[in-house]
């Protein structure tokens, strides 16, 4: 949806201190979907113009 | 998603609200001033807020080998003169991502995108591990949280041994004869500045009615021993007009 082409990657710094606000759990990186995955949580963070958005109200929800 | 019990409320500005709702109303009013914010800043505390910031960044000692997690970071003031003085990373989050995108913007006009990262995240539920930071700052920012203890506890979380949580934030005025016209000020002058600078007289309402809203000096100062902060003090600026707050973990 609103991941176009043009968002700049995530900083791959951020990316390794990052965990799931919910759960404190790790996150995996999803390139294509340009998502952070917490699996323990079952949500799919957005990343947005290359800010991680870590709000669990924004996340979606994966499918179980 | 929130464990919303619905006859829990929080307040937003003088009015009473549900729990749940506070943060998306909060929002509301980032969302309508963040185009605007720092040139308002300016007019509603007649420039005051960047001598109250100078204060606020010298007590927070920047030094290259601290690191600093900068919540309620918006537009990016005590990030920038906390790398301007020479402090170490920054970790820049703000709930609001259209206060933080123009923070970004004047961190890239500056020359300072090497040194930050940017998240947008909830100070009450941080997606961040125990023990990351040296120094945690919020300026501005508790006022508008819903639960400012588990702000607190976050932040305690995250400061390493010896860390330092530092809250710059309205406070109670001390100077009894000033408070006629600090009250004309707040509700009749901001409202109306509001209006004609960002065309948005009701966010600046509630910015003023927030601001009394907030725990006092001493309030806040027990809200910081509560969460287990050590060694808390506050200090007074304009005649407690704001407050700088401290507490270390130890």
């Amino acid at each position: 949806m609103d991941n176009e082409n043009t968002s700049p990657p995530l900083d791959p710094r951020l990316l390794e201190i990052l965990v799931c606000p919910l759960t404190r759990g790790p996150l995996t990186y999803d390139r294509e979907h340009n998502e952070l995955i917490s699996a323990k949580a079952g949500l799919a963070y957005p990343i947005r113009n290359g800010i991680p958005i870590m709000l669990v109200e924004e996340a979606r929800p994966l499918a179980p | 998603m929130s464990q919303n019990n619905s006859n829990e409320t929080a307040d937003f500005g003088f009015k009473t609200v549900p729990r749940g709702q506070k943060a998306a109303l909060v929002r509301e009013v980032f969302d309508s001033v963040a185009g605007k914010y720092d040139v308002m800043n300016d007019l509603m505390s007649l420039g005051v807020h960047r001598l109250w910031k100078r204060e606020f960044l010298t007590a927070l000692d920047p030094r290259p080998n601290y690191t600093l997690l900068d919540l309620a970071a918006g537009t990016g003031d005590i990030t920038f003169g906390w790398l301007k003085r020479g402090g170490g990373k920054v970790v820049m989050s703000d709930i609001n991502a259209a206060m933080l995108s123009v923070g970004r913007d004047r961190a890239a006009a500056n020359g300072y995108l090497g040194d930050i990262e940017f998240l947008v995240a909830d100070a009450e539920k941080l997606p961040l591990p125990d023990a990351s930071f040296d120094r945690i700052s919020m300026a501005f920012g508790l006022r508008n949280c819903t639960n400012k203890d588990k702000v607190i506890a976050e932040a305690r979380r995250l400061l390493k041994p010896g860390g330092r949580f530092m809250v710059l934030e309205f406070s109670r005025l001390q100077i009894a004869g000033l408070s006629g016209l600090y009250d004309a000020w707040s509700f009749e002058a901001l409202p109306r500045i509001g209006q004609i600078v960002a065309k948005d007289a009701a966010s600046y309402q509630y910015l003023a009615e927030s601001i009394r809203m907030f725990p006092d000096q001493e309030t806040l100062k027990r809200m910081f021993e509560d969460a287990g902060l050590s060694r808390v003090t506050y200090r007074n600026l304009s005649g407690g007009i704001a407050a700088i707050h401290s507490g270390w973990r130890l």
